[in-house]
């Protein structure tokens, strides 16, 4: 770990603590600040996240579901002895 | 014991948000169906298995997100050509024509691997919290925000670049152009 941020802190040789700090201030600061949730509202990603899920959601249903599930109904109600494949 | 009449109701009223996950990951609209379908039927059958007042909707996630792994697993060298085909499924919706945008976003997402791209949905649009999503995929909570946090900044980088070559035929094309004009 200490051995990449001295890589990464060539042009601050002499502030390797600050560089250390920094980094971990930045890491920190972001999971804990609830206001920055990385997909809430006032993120573009989230947005654009939320708008492709909920175009699929309301999509048509075909009926095959609906059918499926009656039918499952009916087997069971007919013997449930009789388990279909 | 014959199932309740809430149970299969539960089940119905769940098909739309479990299509949209099932077409999130199989990225091809009739397998996604066919995930459903066979989530449906798992569900069914052990319907015992599932207490009354937990979260139904994750315990399908569950199932089908188990049923689309095994599927995959059986054929693994298919699955790898679908890509092109979920654009030409889902653009048969007229209302997405026009969206350039979310086309955009739709072909960058399949981009990203299944576990970011599972994570980023199930976080982002299906509303489970991190606990939750952690226990549909089997996994550590931390791994969950660690997958989101890399689906976000992946789609981020890929959509500004894409964004940025309007002509360009596909996010991952111009994303191997420009960086290679870079290099």
């Amino acid at each position: 770990m200490t051995r990449m941020f001295k890589d990464v802190g060539q042009d601050a040789d002499d502030e390797k603590g600050m560089t250390y700090q920094k980094l971990d201030k930045g890491r920190n600061g972001s999971k804990r600040n609830p206001a920055a949730d990385p997909l809430g509202p006032n993120s573009e990603i989230g947005r654009k996240l939320r708008q492709y899920y909920d175009e699929l959601i309301s999509e048509e249903v075909p009926d095959r579901f609906s059918q499926l599930l009656n039918q499952l109904q009916q087997q069971e109600q007919q013997g449930s002895t009789a388990k279909k494949d | 014991m014959s199932a309740s009449p809430s149970f299969r109701d539960g089940l119905l009223a769940a098909v739309p948000t479990l299509r949209a996950f099932a077409v999130s990951l199989a990225k091809n609209a009739d397998r996604a169906d066919d995930l459903v379908q066979e989530t449906l039927v798992k569900a069914w059958d052990k319907q015992d298995s599932f207490q009354p007042g937990t979260n139904l909707k994750a315990w399908l996630f569950t199932i089908l997100r188990n049923e689309f792994y095994s599927q995959m697993r059986k054929r693994r060298r298919e699955v790898e050509d679908s890509d092109g085909s979920i654009t030409a499924r889902l653009s048969i919706h007229p209302a997405q024509e026009g969206n350039s945008d979310l086309n955009d976003f739709r072909r960058a997402l399949a981009l990203l691997p299944e576990d970011q791209r599972e994570a980023i949905i199930l976080i982002g649009a299906s509303g489970f919290s991190y606990e939750e999503a952690a226990e549909i995929c089997g996994c550590a909570v931390g791994t969950i925000k660690c997958r989101v946090s890399r689906a976000r900044s992946r789609l981020q980088e890929i959509l500004s670049i894409s964004g940025e070559g309007d002509f360009g035929p596909d996010a991952i094309t111009a994303q191997v152009t420009n960086s290679a004009a870079v290099a």
